[in-house]
């Protein structure tokens, strides 16, 4: 960068980046005095290593301010974003450490947190939540799990499952299933057994193992079935451990330990001693004690169901012999037609019990039962569904469909039903999903077409004169419910009363209702005063000077600058120190295009500190940057290519320097300008603060 | 594949849920004291009414919407859906019945075997989901269908969601069923099924 000395106006102007000082050779006046250069430098320590100066700073901007001294109060506040994270990495550790995780596990944790922090997952949610469900992923994909119940004490647990169930699924992250045999260890150490605990732990894995093969364990809290396990494990070894204490360690019901004891009592193995359950191992499993417990049911049921009928086949036993003899009266005609119920009822039995109103359409169904037997495809599907349509749809439909295939399938093998029926089913469905949603539209359309007026057939006018009480049922009502609800309707009153007051004295505060602020749509008619107003509207930061901003807009003009500058003022929010650039008179493609990259590189990381918004803005402006630099008026390099020189202090220059700028293109006033005046303005003139990249 | 005895599935839609609205404002103390099988809950602003012919439960609001629970087909929904508007006509609003829509159907079917379900959840990541701690049942989930399926490792399947109509998750569950077939579950050798429910779609 080459420029003009001040004093003598000679364009010879020597840099040396050893003592970071600009000397013009002509007239000796020292220009630039500690010039910050953008090297790394390398210091030695004792033991002869060199180590390079400085400290990394992360893109993310979440590091912290390097402490200057008393002269910077300005900008110690983080942006949002960090302080969440920070804020959460603090939880976590809290929160860890009480479950005595291990540093790699609160890591781990704290990767999830930032996840979840970045796709929007935390919004709405407590925070202690988020952070228990990210602490039990960790646990669980490490394979040593905690009890969920346990992260937050006295919180729901379903709530925190379904927070949890949220991340998993959002982070695509497949815990493996908890094993009731991971917990039993730690268990069993709080649980004291001294010397023993590994001799107990043992014998209640054996019990589990024996619990999961009797299928007590599918579908049960695990912790219900530690507790169990440990507790006869510890009768087994002769430590006296009362239901209470096992309790209290397992976080289970008195009521739930009991029924896993009972369950495991039925089963075969409870019979056998100690000894033998060491040693032996049963080959029968037994089935799981609520389908046990169903079979009985549907037993008893079946067993009601049977007698029931019996009853039934003596009274038809009885019509029947009635019938007879009516029908050896009468004509010859009703026994012809006797025959033919009997085949129907004999298509009955077969069909299991068929819809009582469907004996009109036995053609239709035998029709459909000799289409069923013979092809298992989609085109049975679709006519079916096709003679469901025309029949009438919302009524007819959905019996008429059942009966045919209720007794197409049981007509045909299930092996042949399943064969083909992969494949069947899933064309199918979509055939199905087809008709019915365009199903769907015929009856939207329907219903729309009646246009809310009720149709009254079906109902039975005298039931529902029922339902409405008359006149000393509603007093009788009236007084019941008043006294029931006394309570709540004196509440009311009482705020009533107080809304009253308070309206009357002025002071009434309506119910903060969320409304969000409607600002005005901002007319103006440059972009200059766009900016102006948006940033009086929505003040961006206390560090920003608007009036710099304002003198900007006025000297500057084009989107360019006005991007530029919404752009630099937010980045100058942040902590970072703003650069400036002495620009050179002659410009040229490659003198600009390395500092235009180098101040790329510089905006990126101060743009990275700034909000969100602000960055997408960013980032098609630096490649417009380096964009426009190229078609600039090519100029021929100077000869030695001088390295970026920035300012620290207040610059002496900044009036010539502006001046030229204006003569410049305006791409580059609006690449450099916006800084150089920013920075022009001793804002920041924070002169010992080294940037390091 | 299992063997050819007549092995049906048993598919019994248990709950319909529909929602539809009266097009006016309703007075809940007024429904709260002139029927005679409602509950008015002022905390909760609504009014329960049951139904004893088609058996159901209806929230209803004061703005008119009105959400009915409890009946066990699509028909019985609509049809208690129309006497609940009838009786709140005769109370005396001016009561239109308009947007009748079915929201919700659960249905319930009984397969004959029992279910691994960690080794099915493992088959069928992400779709399915367990969680000893949380639910005992595996849930799974089908976007396309939008229906949600809860699988017991006793062999009770429950499948809930948007109703196409029975016909389609009858289809739905023969699928399901095939599914579990191929992934992972064993009936246990010794365990001679007696019961064996002869399909019927009620």
């Amino acid at each position: 960068m080459s420029r003009q000395c001040k004093n003598c106006g000679g364009a010879d102007i020597d840099t040396d980046p050893a003592r970071g000082s600009a000397v013009c050779t002509a007239c000796g006046s020292v220009l630039e005095d500690n010039i910050i250069v953008s090297e790394v430098q390398f210091v030695e320590n004792s033991g002869g290593v060199s180590s390079a100066v400085g400290q990394f700073v992360s893109a993310d901007g979440t590091s912290k301010a390097p402490v200057l001294g008393s002269g910077f109060h300005t900008s110690l506040g983080k942006e949002s974003r960090a302080q969440t994270l920070q804020n959460g990495k603090r939880q976590i550790h809290n929160l860890g450490s009480q479950l005595q995780l291990n540093q790699h596990c609160l890591d781990t944790a704290f990767n999830f947190f930032k996840m979840v922090v970045s796709k929007h997952l935390t919004r709405g949610r407590k925070m202690t939540h988020v952070i228990a469900a990210c602490l039990y992923l960790v646990c669980r994909t490490e394979g040593t799990p905690r009890i969920l119940l346990t992260m937050i004490p006295r919180v729901n647990v379903y709530i925190l499952g379904k927070t949890f169930l949220l991340l998993a699924r959002e982070l695509c992250i497949n815990a493996p299933a908890v094993d009731p045999c991971l917990y039993i260890p730690r268990f069993a150490h709080m649980l004291e057994f001294g010397e023993k605990t590994h001799e107990v732990s043992m014998t209640a894995l054996r019990l589990l193992q024996r619990m999961k093969r009797d299928w007590m364990h599918t579908g049960r809290r695990p912790s219900g079935l530690c507790g169990a396990a440990l507790l006869v494990a510890a009768r087994m070894h002769e430590f006296r451990r009362t239901v209470k204490e096992v309790i209290s360690v397992v976080k289970v019901c008195e009521a739930t330990l009991r029924k896993r004891l009972t369950e495991f009592e039925e089963t075969p193995t409870s019979a056998l001693t100690i000894d033998e359950f060491m040693r032996v191992d049963l080959e029968k499993e037994c089935d799981p004690p609520s389908f046990v417990a169903g079979q009985k049911k549907v037993k008893m049921q079946q067993l009601e169901q049977e007698l029931a009928k019996k009853l039934e086949e003596y009274q038809g036993e009885i019509n029947s012999y009635r019938d007879e003899i009516e029908t050896q009266l009468a004509a010859s005609s009703r026994t012809k037609l006797r025959g033919i119920y009997a085949s129907y009822a004999r298509e009955d039995d077969d069909c299991g019990s068929l819809d009582s109103g469907m004996t009109g359409d036995e053609d239709l169904e035998d029709e459909e039962m000799e289409a069923a037997a013979q092809h298992l495809n989609q085109e049975f599907f679709s006519q079916v569904l096709e003679q469901g349509d025309q029949g009438g749809i919302k009524d007819q439909e959905g019996s008429r469909d059942t009966v045919p295939l209720s007794s197409q399938v049981t007509h045909v093998p299930m092996t042949a039903l399943l064969g083909p029926l992969p494949s069947a089913a899933s064309l199918g469905l979509t055939d199905s999903i087809r008709e019915c949603i365009t199903e769907e539209d015929m009856t939207n359309m329907e219903d729309q077409s009646k246009n809310g007026e009720l149709d009254l057939d079906g109902i039975d006018e005298e039931e529902i004169e029922k339902y409405i009480l008359n006149e000393i049922e509603v007093k009788a009502k009236t007084e019941l419910w008043m006294k029931q609800n006394e309570e709540y309707l004196r509440e009311q009153k009482e705020k009533e009363e107080r809304i009253a007051k308070e309206k009357e004295e002025g002071t009434y505060k309506e119910k903060p209702k969320k409304s969000s602020k409607k600002r005005e749509p901002i007319l103006a008619s440059t972009a200059g005063e766009a900016i102006e107003k948006m940033l009086e509207q929505k003040k961006i930061s206390s560090k920003i000077n608007y009036d710099v901003l304002r003198d900007l807009n006025s000297k500057g003009s084009g989107s360019n600058t006005t991007q530029q500058a919404e752009d630099v003022p937010a980045s100058g929010s942040g902590r970072k120190k703003l650069t400036r650039r002495k620009k050179q008179p002659n410009k040229s493609n490659l003198g600009l295009a390395k500092p235009a990259s180098l101040m790329g590189k510089r905006l990126r990381p101060l743009i990275s500190s700034a909000p969100k918004k602000k960055r997408t803005a960013a980032k098609p402006i630096t490649p417009s940057i380096t964009m426009m630099l190229p078609p600039a008026a090519p100029e021929p390099p100077p000869a030695p290519t001088p390295p970026p020189v920035l300012e620290s202090g207040p610059v002496a220059y900044d009036e010539p320097a502006e001046e030229e700028e204006e003569n410049e293109e305006e791409a580059e006033v609006s690449c450099i300008s916006a800084m150089e005046l920013i920075g022009g303005n001793d804002y920041g003139c924070e002169a010992e603060e080294e940037e390091v990249f | 594949m299992e063997p050819s005895n007549d092995v049906a599935l048993d598919i019994i839609i248990t709950n319909v849920v529909s929602v539809f609205r009266t097009r006016c404002h309703l007075n809940l103390r007024t429904i709260g004291l002139e029927g005679s099988n409602v509950i008015y809950k002022p905390e909760m602003g609504k009014v329960l009414m049951k139904l004893r012919k088609p058996r159901i439960t209806a929230s209803i609001w004061s703005s008119g919407k009105i959400i009915c629970t409890g009946a066990t087909s699509e028909e019985e929904a609509k049809l208690g859906a129309r006497r609940l508007a009838r009786c709140l006509q005769k109370i005396g609003f001016k009561v239109r019945f308009s947007d009748f829509k079915v929201v919700n159907v659960l249905a319930v079917c009984s397969l004959p075997f029992q279910i691994r379900l960690i080794e099915f959840t493992k088959n069928n990541r992400p779709i399915a989901s367990y969680e000893p701690e949380l639910h005992p049942a595996a849930t799974y989930r089908i976007k396309n269908l939008r229906s949600t399926v809860q699988v017991f490792s006793t062999g009770n399947i429950t499948v809930t969601g948007k109703p196409l109509t029975a016909f389609a998750q009858y289809h739905f569950t023969t699928v399901i069923w095939v599914y579990l077939e191929c992934t992972a579950n064993t009936m246990t050798v010794e365990e001679p099924l007696d019961t064996m429910p002869v399909c019927n779609i009620y």
